[in-house]
C-alpha cells in the first residue's frame, strides 16, 4: 500500500521513531531472554520426583534421655505407624528428594581407586521403601525382609549390604552401552565392595535439586543404629493433613525419651526447594509486563503527540480524499513499520544477549519459537497502543486544511 | 455543474450562532472561472467548504456534477473530493515531510491507480507546472511560489473537474502571485473549472466572472467587483 511514503516520511524525522523503535527492541530483547530464564526454571520445577508428593509427609525422632534406645523405639513406631488408620505404608530413612540435605556414594563398575566413580544419592530402606515412596520399580526387585542389612556404626561388621536397587537416571551413567541390562551386574562401592543390583527404578530424585546428577540415587536396604532418625510416611489419598496431627501425638506419647520435630509435607518441601525459583519467575513477570507498559505507554505518547502535531496534515489528506478509514490505517501502519524495526533489532538484541548470557550463566539457548512469539507480541502491542491515537485522528474535520493555521 | 440553493451554514458555539452563509444560491457552468471577493468574515471560505464537500452545511440543496450531495455519507464524500475537486490553499499544505513527487502523489494514493499510472500522472503535472527538477525536493527547500505550484500540481494529479481556491496568492510576493495566476489561467482553458477566493482586486478582475460576498450572501453578482474596485 502506502509503505513507501510512510517509510520516506518517517525517515526525515527519525529521532522520535528510532526512540520507541529501540525501547521496542529492548523491551523485546529482555522479554525473550526472561522467558528462556522462566522457561528453564519452570522446566526444572516441573521435573517429577518421582515420589507420590501429594501423600507422603515426614519427620524427625530425636531421642534425647540416655536410655532410649533407637532401635527397638524405631521397630515399635514403624509397627504402629503401619497399623495406624489412614497410613499407607511408613519407613524410616535418611532424607526426601528435594529436601536438601542427604548423602551421597561414588559407585564404579570396576574396583579400584583409579577408576572414576559415579556419585549417586543414597537412601536408606527396608522392604517398604519401594511402596512407601511409591517409587515405580521397572525391572528386577524389591529387597527381601531378609536382606534388610542392621548396621551398628561402632560394630566392626560390614560397612555395606551387597545388593541395591537404582535408579534407571543411575543405570544409564553406569552402563551407557547397555542401561537396560543393570540386574544382576555387579558394581563397586568404597573402592572395591562389590554390591549386586537387584532392581532398577523409573525415576526418583536426590535431595538436591541443583546437583545435575539429580536423578540419580539408590535404594540401600539398611537400617542404622541411631537415636535420631527420619520416618517417612504415605497417608492414603485424602488423609495426609487429618493423619499429621494424630501420627505426632501418637508417637510423642508412644515413647517420652525423644522428641518429634520438623513434621513437614513433600507439597512444602517442594515449595521451600523452590522458592527462589518461583519467586525469579513473578519478579520476571513483572518486569516483563511493567517494561511492556511503559514500551506500550510510550507508542500511545509518541501517537498521540504525532496525531495531534500533524491535526493540519490530516485535516489535508482528508480534503485531499482520504477517507476515514484511510487515516486509521495510515497510522496503524506507520506505528507497524516502527515496530517492525523495533521487533527486527530485538531479535538481534535478544539473540546477542542469550549467547551471552549462555556462555555467562550456562543458560540453555531460546527455543527458536520464542522470538517470532515475541515479535507478535510486541506487534500486537504495537497496534493496540497507537489504536486510540489513530481513532482520533480519523476524527479530524477536513475542514482543517482551510481553517487552521 | 455546480448548484445550490438557498445554502446556509450556522456556526453554534455557546454563546452566539455566526450565519456563515445566509441562503446562499450559487450556479456554476462547466468551464467557468469565477473569483470571490468580499470583506473579511462574509463567508467565502464557509462556501469553498461546503463546495469542495470540506464541511456540511445546515439548510437548502447542493448538487454537484447532477449529484445531490445532501445525504452522502463520509466515504462517498471522501470520493467526490478526490476525484472530482482539486484544492489549493493559501498557506500551500504541503506535507512536509514528503518531498514534491510524494506530495503530488498523496490524492492518487486514495484511487486504485496502478503504479504506473500514478507515476505518469505525477511527472505530467509536475512538468506542467515547471518543476520537473525538482521532483524530490523537499517542500522546505522550495520557494513559496514553488511551493504553490507544487500544490497546483497536487490538485491537479487526478484530473479534477474543479479547482478550488483560497486565497491562492495571498502568501505570495506579487511576482510569484502573477505566475501562479498564469497558471491557473492556463489550467482553466484547457478546461478545468475554477472558483479562485482572493482579497487581489486585479487578479479577481481577470476571472470570468466574479461574486462579491457580503454577510454570507452573494451581494450582486457582476457590478459589485466595479463597486470593490472603484471605492479602494
Ligand atoms: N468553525 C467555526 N466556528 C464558528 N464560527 C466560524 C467557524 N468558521 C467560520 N466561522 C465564522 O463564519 C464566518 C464566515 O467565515 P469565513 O471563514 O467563511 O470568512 P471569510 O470570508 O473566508 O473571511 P477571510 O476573508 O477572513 O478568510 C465568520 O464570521 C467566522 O467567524
Ligand atoms: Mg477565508
Amino acid at each position: 500500500m502506502e509503505i513507501g511514503p510512510i517509510w520516506r516520511a518517517m525517515s526525515r524525522n527519525k529521532t522520535s521513531y528510532l526512540l520507541i523503535a529501540m525501547q521496542i527492541a529492548v523491551t523485546m530483547a529482555i522479554m525473550v531472554n526472561a522467558f528462556s530464564i522462566i522457561q528453564e526454571r519452570s522446566r526444572m520445577m516441573a521435573r517429577p520426583s518421582g515420589v507420590d508428593e501429594d501423600n507422603i509427609f515426614y519427620l524427625s525422632s530425636i531421642g534425647f534421655l540416655p536410655e532410649f534406645d533407637g532401635r527397638s523405639a524405631s521397630e515399635e513406631d514403624l509397627d504402629a505407624l503401619r497399623r495406624f488408620p489412614g497410613v499407607a505404608n511408613a519407613i524410616m530413612t535418611n532424607t526426601v528428594p528435594l529436601q536438601g540435605g542427604g548423602w551421597s556414594q561414588g559407585l564404579r563398575t570396576e574396583p579400584g581407586e583409579e577408576i572414576e566413580s559415579i556419585g549417586v544419592a543414597v537412601y536408606f530402606v527396608d522392604e517398604h521403601g519401594i511402596d512407601t515412596f511409591d517409587v515405580n520399580l521397572t525391572q528386577g526387585r524389591n529387597f527381601a525382609p531378609t536382606e534388610i542389612m542392621m548396621f551398628d556404626p561402632d560394630a566392626n561388621g560390614a560397612r555395606w549390604p551387597d545388593k541395591i536397587i537404582i535408579t534407571q537416571a543411575m543405570a544409564e551413567a553406569l552402563f551407557p552401552d547397555s542401561p537396560n541390562d543393570a540386574i544382576g551386574r555387579t558394581v563397586y562401592i568404597e573402592d572395591d565392595l562389590p554390591i549386586t543390583i537387584i532392581g532398577v527404578l523409573q525415576r526418583m530424585q536426590a535431595a538436591w535439586k541443583e546437583w545435575s546428577g539429580v536423578e540419580r540415587a539408590m535404594l540401600v536396604p539398611m537400617k542404622r543404629k541411631q537415636n535420631s532418625f527420619r520416618y517417612v510416611i504415605r497417608a492414603e489419598p485424602g488423609y495426609r493433613d487429618e493423619l499429621m496431627p494424630q501420627i505426632e501425638k501418637m508417637l510423642a506419647e508412644k515413647n517420652t525419651g525423644r522428641i518429634i520435630r520438623g513434621m513437614t509435607t513433600m507439597t512444602e518441601t517442594r515449595e521451600r526447594s523452590y522458592l527462589e525459583d518461583s519467586a525469579m519467575i513473578k519478579l520476571l513477570v513483572f518486569i516483563v509486563g511493567v517494561l511492556t507498559a511503559i514500551t506500550g505507554l510510550g507508542i500511545v505518547g509518541l501517537a498521540s503527540f504525532s496525531v495531534a502535531r500533524r491535526s493540519k496534515q490530516i485535516g489535508v489528506r482528508r480534503a485531499l480524499g482520504a477517507t476515514r478509514p484511510a487515516i486509521l490505517r495510515y497510522f496503524m501502519l506507520e506505528n507497524f513499520l516502527i515496530s517492525s524495526v523495533g521487533v527486527v533489532g530485538g531479535a538481534l538484541l535478544a539473540v546477542g544477549l542469550n549467547v551471552w548470557m549462555v556462555h555467562a550463566f550456562d543458560l540453555t539457548p531460546i527455543a527458536w519459537y520464542v522470538i517470532p512469539t515475541a515479535m507478535l507480541i510486541l506487534w500486537l502491542v504495537g497496534q493496540l497502543a497507537v489504536f486510540g491515537p489513530a481513532r482520533r485522528a480519523t476524527l479530524v474535520s477536513p475542514a482543517v486544511a482551510t481553517r487552521a493555521v | 455543474m455546480l448548484n445550490m440553493k438557498d445554502v446556509s451554514k450556522i456556526y453554534r458555539t455557546e454563546s452566539v450562532e455566526t450565519h456563515a452563509l445566509r441562503e446562499f444560491s450559487f450556479d456554476v457552468d462547466e468551464g467557468e472561472f469565477i473569483s470571490v471577493t468580499g470583506p473579511s468574515g462574509s463567508g467565502k471560505t464557509t462556501f469553498l467548504n461546503i463546495a469542495g464537500l470540506l464541511e456540511e452545511f445546515s439548510g437548502g440543496t447542493y448538487e454537484l456534477d447532477g449529484c445531490n450531495v445532501t445525504n452522502l455519507n463520509d466515504r462517498e464524500r471522501s470520493r467526490l473530493r478526490n476525484e472530482k475537486i482539486g484544492f489549493i490553499f493559501q498557506s500551500f499544505n504541503l506535507i512536509p515531510e514528503l518531498d514534491v513527487f510524494d506530495n503530488v502523489d498523496v490524492p492518487l494514493r486514495y484511487r486504485k491507480f496502478s503504479s504506473a499510472e500514478r507515476r505518469k500522472r505525477i511527472d505530467r503535472v509536475i512538468d506542467l507546472v515547471g518543476l520537473g527538477s525538482r521532483a524530490h525536493h523537499l517542500p522546505s527547500q522550495l520557494s513559496g511560489g514553488q511551493q504553490q505550484r507544487v500544490a497546483i500540481a497536487r490538485a491537479l494529479a487526478g484530473e479534477p473537474r474543479f479547482l478550488l481556491a483560497d486565497e491562492p496568492t495571498g502568501n505570495l510576493d506579487s511576482q510569484m502571485a502573477e505566475s501562479v495566476m498564469e497558471l491557473l489561467e492556463d489550467i482553466n482553458r484547457n478546461g478545468t473549472t475554477i472558483i479562485m477566493v482572493t482579497h487581489e482586486k486585479n487578479l479577481a478582475k481577470r476571472a470570468r466572472r466574479n461574486i462579491f460576498m457580503r454577510d454570507g450572501c452573494v451581494s450582486n453578482n457582476d457590478s459589485a467587483l466595479h463597486l470593490a474596485a472603484s471605492s479602494a
